[in-house]
């Protein structure tokens, strides 16, 4: 279900000696969606410290251990290293569909032709996590993170633009943790 | 469903809490702030970018937008965008403060003149120029006494001196400070000159009040219970109902209700700083909005009414004599900056909030960016509430709560 290249294994394994974690395995999770591709959390993992419903793939010389929720969507992946004249890292290649859900596409769709291009203007961006009957439920980045003005944003702009062409949707929920946002474009202060 | 036009500058704390209150009550607000917002060409009708600077070309932008999208009001949120709210408001023909009343709101000087010459309790002042020798005037003004700023809100730039010596200090720092590219950006004559009154010893209030048809109605009455003597007036806490006897309430009202009557002030949420000592109750500042920062978010009226839902009801000509304060005693703590630097790790916050009567805690400058004190600073560091059954266990929780915390300022 997973390939990983021998380019890949072996800077894998390069790492995990350079860092002193030669028993490590590696962990694979999907923590996003964003302009029409996946966005990936890759990173090491000691044996027993990972999630108790993690999948395991046993690559031969270590093992990958799967984010359960993401496992579907992790089919078929190709894991590659390349290190050519535009840069170096680890390159994934998923062929599954960013969203199987029509509904969830076409808002896919509206986020990354109508909402994303705009809002990277401020530096930010809008990531679709999920759609349960008629909620939203969306994650800000970048500027948008801790902005002063992110409920104008949310309202006057995101959940407008859902509802124009959803009208079925009634609510679009921010799960963002602005406390934790480094850069908003918009910060308040006294008068 | 009625639209209102909503005053928000982009650097507001109040965006939040007033979306949240529109979304509630399911009015239509148009967000009119002075920067495009990012999906406005999305949206058409639903934000408007103005040029608060220049009052005309502002509010010739709302009445074209008003020929398209009917406003029912218009309603400035902060200091900023008070004297537009006024001016478009006349222009649309909407229910509004009188423009000469709220300019003066927005202007120390003629803030005090007003008030002196209504009878009420003033203390001696001065106005001076920011080009003015500092020695040279020092010998004008009385001791101790108080220098500030026309045009800044929250006490920035606000700084006590006790004698000539300090005087000029003081003065000089306030100068630079407006001289600065933030406030010169303002492009505001009131920049250029610099206040000086006679220092009001006393016990300091801030009242949260509602004019209908010029009748104020008492929405809190919060004491600061942390000392304000200067020589920088860093605010802290703020906990109502007020533990004050009742008489001396009555005067704090009766004075603010005074105070709105000479200047004029008719409709909407008025915010108002007095200070009480033996001579009665002394209005130190009187705004055409509601109180700033987060701070509101220890208020709540009716059934759970927020402060904004009640200026929204009004706004939007609801009648909202029946609302009264909630039971509960409540309180915030804007949190004191210990000094400048660059935040870089905030420990104990969980701690804080766990503390019995903590409702919450916002960090409301992100890590990695500078915080400056007073009198420079310009940002709160954040914001701790409490509620609880009296006011001595809400100062209790704030106070034990901000012991909790460890903030990491890098100095460099």
């Amino acid at each position: 279900m997973l390939t990983i290249t021998e380019t890949a294994k072996q800077k894998i394994q390069s790492v995990m000696e350079s860092q002193g974690r030669p028993d490590d395995g590696l962990r694979l999770a999907i923590v996003g969606r964003r302009a029409s591709s996946f966005q990936y959390s890759l990173g090491f993992v000691e044996e027993g410290q990972e999630a108790a419903d993690d999948v395991i793939f046993d690559a031969g010389e270590f093992k990958v251990f799967m984010d359960a929720n993401s496992v579907e969507n992790l089919e078929g992946v190709t894991i590659d290293y390349v290190d050519d004249i535009q840069g170096s890292g680890f390159k994934i290649d998923n062929p599954n569909p960013i969203w199987s859900d029509p509904q969830h596409a076409a808002v896919q769709e509206l986020f990354d032709t109508r909402i994303n291009p705009n809002l990277a203007s401020h530096g930010g961006h809008v990531e679709l996590l999920d759609i349960k009957d008629d909620r939203v439920y969306v994650r800000l980045g970048g500027g948008c993170q801790g902005c002063g003005m992110v409920d104008v944003t949310l309202k006057h702009g995101i959940t407008a633009l859902i509802r124009e062409e959803f009208p079925d949707i009634q609510e679009v929920i921010d799960t963002t943790d602005h406390a934790q946002g480094t850069n908003p474009y918009y910060q308040p202060a006294k008068g | 469903m009625p639209r209102l036009l909503l005053l928000l500058p982009t650097r507001t704390y109040r965006a939040h809490d007033f979306m949240e209150a529109a979304g509630r009550l399911g009015v239509d607000v148009v967000v009119g702030s002075e920067r495009k917002q990012a999906l406005a060409d999305q949206v058409p009708g639903r934000t408007l970018a103005l040029d608060f600077r220049h009052l005309q070309d502002a509010t010739d932008a709302i009445v074209e937008f008003a020929k398209i999208y009917p406003l029912d009001a218009v309603l400035a949120v902060d200091d900023d965008t008070a004297v537009l709210g006024a001016v478009a408001s006349e222009a649309l023909a909407l229910p509004h403060n009188p423009i000469t009343s709220v300019t003066a709101t927005r202007n120390k000087h003629r803030l005090r003149m007003i008030l002196a010459q209504a009878g009420l309790l003033s203390p001696p002042f001065s106005l001076f120029s920011i080009d003015d020798d500092a020695t040279a005037i020092a010998d004008q003004v009385p001791y101790p006494c108080v220098v500030k700023p026309l045009c800044l809100s929250a006490s920035r730039g606000v700084i006590r001196a006790n004698t000539p010596d300090e005087f000029a200090v003081a003065f000089d720092r306030l100068s630079r400070l407006l001289r600065t590219p933030e406030v010169v950006a303002r492009d505001d004559k009131l920049a250029e000159q610099i206040l000086v009154e006679g220092y009001i010893p006393g016990t300091e209030v801030a009242l949260e009040g509602l004019l209908v048809k010029g009748e104020l109605t008492v929405l809190a009455l919060f004491d600061k219970p942390d000392p304000l003597d200067g020589p920088f007036f860093e605010e802290t806490l703020y906990i109502t109902p007020s533990r004050l006897p009742e008489s001396v309430q009555q005067d704090i009202a009766a004075c603010t209700a005074q105070a709105a009557r000479a200047i004029g002030l008719q409709e909407g949420p008025v915010h108002a700083e007095l200070r009480v000592n033996d001579q009665g109750a002394w209005l130190i500042e009187m705004a055409a909005r509601s109180i700033g920062g987060l701070c509101s978010r220890t208020l709540r009226f009716g059934t759970g009414l927020s402060l904004e839902e009640l200026i929204l009801l009004h706004a939007t000509g609801a009648d909202v004599g029946a609302y009264t304060r909630e039971r509960h005693a409540a309180g915030v703590m804007m949190l004191p900056i210990p000094y400048g630097g660059i935040l870089i790790g905030i420990r104990g916050q969980e701690a804080a909030k766990q503390v019995p009567g903590i409702e919450d805690l916002a960090i409301t400058i992100p890590l990695g960016q500078e915080v400056v004190p007073l009198p420079e600073g310009a940002q709160y560091l954040g914001f701790l509430f409490a509620r609880a059954d009296t006011p001595e266990q809400v100062e209790i929780a704030l106070r034990d709560a901000h012991r909790c915390l460890r903030f990491t300022i890098d100095p460099k």
